[in-house]
């Protein structure tokens, strides 16, 4: 019906947006369909898989290597979204600042997040870490007890983040929060800082680091710190884990309370 | 100044007082005279206002004042008219600028009239009053034409909100629509209502009628958009204008107006781009130095246009980047690593862009070919897609191909502003070259109808014979046969073929416009804001988001309609009164669409720098889209049975005929010596000698004016350095003080020495 000569005119946005998109192009390809092609073939999760790799070619007790072998995987086997070395670093300096006692973590996932947490942790500081998910729980707590760390250091908590919270403070016996790291559903964001909130755990200076909040996004949480007023915030802008050309960003939140 | 006022003042003030103790005297002698027996307070009170009566008086009295008061006060007066003016510019509180002003107009007011002398000072007194009214009348008169001025509410109001560049294409728009109205009145005014009002009505003659077999048609929607039937046999289109020399009870002379009108837009767009680029190079004003960078940018950057806190915030962030790039730019240039491989990508980048324009150009030109195939087959077997290929293929590239030049520029790693430069001159290669195949492909088909219409002319005259040969067997002056007019048979005519071909290009470039700005603004906007709460990403800050508006990619579109318009003006005089209507409408659309759907820029450029480059552009286009016209007027003969110029071997003999029989013999001679090559070509040499000359003196003015820089900053730094070398010598002899001081201390006069070192000190 419509003449090639129409057709052949739509080539140059066809270029455009191919060439403009590459890097999520690429992300799709590693991300979901190399994905589904290890799946069929493996019959392994994908965070088996990477625990296996891990568990090769990492030393143990060692975290750096751990989470060098991660980087590795990431970079050049499979994707994980885990926070990277580039956003990893942000975080490391945040934490070094900060010097946190008690740290909770939302979203373990691999646990690679939770290593680089517990290693840049002072002496004497509990890390808390929710993973809702079983299995990627029980990998995650391979990993950790991999790292060295041990109960005293870390405590992974295998619950949904939002039966958790609440009874934080009754289970736990947590009076304050110094430092939280968001990295679980992009979803959950606001409605678990609302929880935390309400639950009274955050205390003036407390920060809270959200990652992905420009990619995927989580737009309800930013309106949200915006318009609270609660918060002194800012947004670490810097690139997708393991891709160069995606833009992304963390949110660096403190808590100022009520004026 | 003010000192010399209140001499003067107080001079004044003096001789009134001797002057009325005088007059009290001498009242006084009258009055006991003549009242003795008068109260007291009347003659108190009598005595004040024959006081003041006096006095008004003997200020007002020009004679009582000598020559050198006389100058004096001239001159009192004119100061204080100066402050008047200079009052603005003054660096003094409102308060004391609003007294001031008082006086000085009061003072004016009372002194202005006394300078006229004697029987003049009415004269004087009336010149002044009418001066002053003028200067009121021109006043108010200002303000109504500002407050004429269509628009300016609205293009204020996206400048608030956009910064000064995108409002800088909604000026342009505007003033392409006054240019596009003045068009409009000639081509209306001097050439399609002449002819509907004074020339044969329609159905008199062959080329005013529908011929018989598209009479069923004509008044079909579909034919009528396609600008056949009806329209086309109007006046909107060449091909409906008679070619009778004069017409009417005024005598108009059609043909020689048509030719004029067509002659004076180009004339006038001509005359109008080049002074709007005069007054813009006057103002370039002092312009970016290489030098003081990132000073330029501290005091320079902001727009103080802006009236909104989110556009506010979004150039707050664009000069923090700006400042960002500036320094890395620095860093940069001093590292100077790899320019192979920048090189090499520049030339890539060059080199894929070329591949882009050849391939652009062979669609067309194949687009182009294909339709005149189908044109021979008859274009009622095609589709509509097939028939309108050429338009939607001509505008779909010109929307796609920039956004593919936008993204291989990203390879170039040029300054965004040079990046812009290559960015708008690819675009503009791009439309150039789209235009010119079109034009070629279009001169194809003027020359295949021209042989069409030999043949055509050949089958009338043996269409002619056969009815004579029908009705009269005798060789007698026969009576004219009458036949409808819808019957003749007709030539192709090639003129309006043309025209035609050109307002379907403007009319289909005007809805890809529209439908792009529906669908890639309004549409995106609307699913981004509304399919935000229920997508797994942010819509807003990522993929999709809300469109930017493109300042250079829309003054392109909007320099190159009008070119077409220029070019298509002659044969189709409908073309500028569409393009009035369009410019309307456009203005109102991207208005709404802009406040709607669009959000500022992330990085915000000033446009001042850009304003001349699109005059230069526009009139580059003027210059290129003129010469096809000028082309095919000059070489090719017009048709036969079609337009004002219908039997005669060129267009432009026109003028000869009117020379030859409107104006006097004389004039006519006057003329072909004027035009005689010997007097042509010598005035030729020498405009291009002033030319060469006006260029070298500018150049030479600009070189002074380099070197004064120059000099200027030298000054600048010697100044610097010595008081750098001041400086650091007073510290010097101040830390020489300190050390005295300390060393001797304990003695008495231990403070006066330090003092002493330190005034010194101070001195240097």
């Amino acid at each position: 019906m419509v003449s090639p000569a129409i057709a052949l005119a739509f080539l140059p946005l066809l270029l455009t947006l191919i060439i403009r998109y590459r890097y999520y192009f690429v992300l799709f390809y590693r991300a979901v369909l190399v994905r589904i092609w290890r799946d069929c073939v493996t019959g392994l999760s994908r965070e088996e898989r990477a625990y296996q790799y891990v568990l090769v070619h990492a030393t143990p007790g060692d975290p750096d290597s751990i989470l060098e072998a991660f980087d590795v995987w990431c970079s050049k086997v499979e994707y994980i979204s885990n926070i990277g070395p580039k956003k990893g670093k942000i975080l490391d300096r945040l934490l070094m600042e900060q010097s946190p006692l008690t740290v909770l973590e939302l979203g373990a996932h691999c646990g690679y997040s939770t290593v680089r947490i517990a290693r840049a942790l002072p002496l004497g500081a509990r890390l808390y870490s929710v993973e809702m998910d079983q299995r990627n729980a029980a990998i995650a707590e391979k990993i950790i007890r991999l790292a060295g760390f041990d109960d005293d250091t870390v405590e992974l908590i295998v619950n949904p983040s939002d039966e958790v919270i609440p009874r934080l403070r009754a289970d736990y016996g947590l009076e304050r929060l110094d430092f939280v790291f968001m990295d679980h559903w992009k979803k959950s964001y606001c409605p678990d800082l609302q929880l935390l909130e309400g639950s009274g755990l955050l205390g003036k200076g407390s920060m809270i680091v959200a990652d992905n909040v420009l990619f995927p996004g989580a737009p309800k949480f930013l309106r949200h710190i915006r318009k609270s007023g609660l918060y002194e915030w800012k947004v670490h802008r810097a690139t997708l884990e393991y891709s160069k050309g995606i833009r992304d960003g963390m949110a660096e939140l403190v808590y100022q309370g009520i004026k | 100044m003010n000192d010399e006022v209140s001499i003067f003042q107080e001079e004044r003030e003096k001789e009134r007082r001797r002057r009325r103790r005088d007059g009290e005297r001498d009242k006084k002698r009258r009055e006991n005279g003549r009242r003795k027996a008068s109260k007291d307070e009347t003659s108190e009170v009598d005595n004040e206002d024959n006081e003041e009566e006096d006095d008004k008086e003997k200020e007002l009295r020009p004679e009582d004042l000598s020559p050198e008061e006389l100058e004096k006060l001239k001159e009192a007066v004119d100061e204080r008219k100066k402050l008047i003016q200079s009052l603005r510019g003054k660096p003094w509180p409102m308060k004391k600028k609003l007294v001031a002003l008082r006086e000085s107009q009061e003072f004016v007011e009372k002194y202005e009239g006394a300078l006229g002398k004697g029987k003049g000072r009415k004269l004087y007194a009336y010149k002044v009053m009418m001066t002053k009214k003028w200067m009121k009348f021109q006043r108010d008169l200002e303000n109504f034409k500002t407050a004429c001025i269509p628009w300016e509410m609205k293009i204020k109001e996206i400048e608030s909100h956009f910064g000064s560049s995108v409002a800088s294409y909604f000026i342009f728009l505007r003033w392409m629509y006054g240019i596009n109205m003045i068009l409009f009145g000639l081509t209306f005014g001097l050439v399609m209502v002449p002819e509907a009002l004074m020339g044969r009505p329609y159905g008199s003659i062959p080329r005013k009628t529908v011929p018989r077999a598209e009479e069923a048609s004509a008044m079909d929607f579909a034919v009528l958009w396609d600008c056949g039937g009806y329209a086309q046999y109007s006046v909107l289109f060449y091909g409906y204008y008679n070619n009778q020399r004069a017409i009417g009870w005024l005598k108009f002379r059609m043909p020689l107006s048509y030719f004029l009108v067509g002659v004076g837009t180009v004339a006038y767009s001509y005359m109008v781009v080049i002074r709007t680029m005069a007054r813009n190079a006057n103002e370039s004003g002092v312009g970016d130095d290489n030098s003081f960078n990132f000073s330029w940018k501290t005091f320079t950057s902001w727009d103080y246009l802006i009236g909104n806190p989110e556009t506010a915030d979004n150039k707050f962030a664009s000069i923090t980047t700006s400042f960002k790039e500036a320094i890395l730019e620095e860093q940069e240039s001093r590292k100077d690593d790899n320019i192979h491989l920048t090189r090499f990508l520049r030339v890539l980048a060059n080199f894929l862009v070329l591949c882009c324009l050849a391939g652009s150009g062979y669609l067309i030109y194949f687009v182009v070919r294909r339709s005149q195939k189908f044109a021979l087959d008859g274009l009622e077997n095609h589709t509509w897609w097939e028939r309108n290929e050429v338009n939607m293929v001509m505008s779909l590239l010109g929307m796609f191909c920039p956004m593919l030049f936008d993204v291989i520029s990203t390879l170039e790693n040029y300054h965004p502003r040079v990046a812009l430069q290559w960015q708008l001159g690819r675009i503009f290669a791009l439309f150039l070259g789209n235009l010119y195949t079109f034009i070629i492909a279009l001169m194809d088909e003027i020359n295949l109808k021209r042989e069409e219409e030999m043949i055509v002319k050949f089958n009338i005259t043996m269409w002619e014979t056969s009815l004579y040969n029908g009705t009269e067997p005798e060789n007698s002056t026969a009576p004219p046969i009458s036949i409808h007019p819808a019957d003749v048979p007709r030539g192709p005519c090639w003129e309006t073929m043309v025209g035609q071909e050109f307002v379907r290009l403007i009319i289909s470039d005007t809805m890809t416009t529209y439908i792009t700005l529906l669908i890639g603004d309004f549409i995106r906007a609307v699913l981004v804001r509304f399919l935000n709460y229920c997508w797994c990403w942010d819509l807003e800050a990522g993929f999709p988001s809300y469109s930017e508006f493109d300042v250079s990619g829309n003054v392109l579109g909007l320099i190159f309609n009008q070119g077409m318009i220029w070019m298509g003006a002659f044969y189709a005089p409908c073309l500028p009164a569409l393009n009035v209507l369009r410019l309307h409408v456009s203005m109102y659309l991207q208005c709404w669409s802009v406040m709607c759907c669009n959000v500022p820029q992330e990085r915000v450029f000033k446009a001042s720098g850009s304003n001349n480059f699109y005059m230069a552009m526009l009139l580059v286009i003027l210059f290129l889209s003129t010469l096809p016209a000028i082309y095919t007027i000059v070489t090719i003969p017009p048709s036969f049975d079609c337009g004002p110029f219908s039997g005669k071997k060129r267009m432009f003999d026109v003028i000869h005929e009117t020379l030859e029989s409107d104006f006097p013999a004389w004039f006519g001679k006057v003329f072909s010596y004027a035009s005689n090559p010997g007097l042509v070509l010598p005035f030729i040499l020498l405009m291009v000698l002033a030319i060469y000359y006006l260029q070298s003196t500018s150049k030479s003015y600009k070189e002074a004016n380099v070197e004064l820089k120059k000099k200027l900053q030298a000054q600048n730094e010697e100044n610097k350095k010595k008081n750098k070398r001041a400086a650091l010598q007073a510290q010097m002899v101040l830390e020489e003080a300190r050390k005295v001081a300390s060393q001797t201390a304990g003695q008495p006069n231990n403070s006066t020495v330090l003092q002493e070192y330190e005034s010194e000190a101070f001195y240097f």
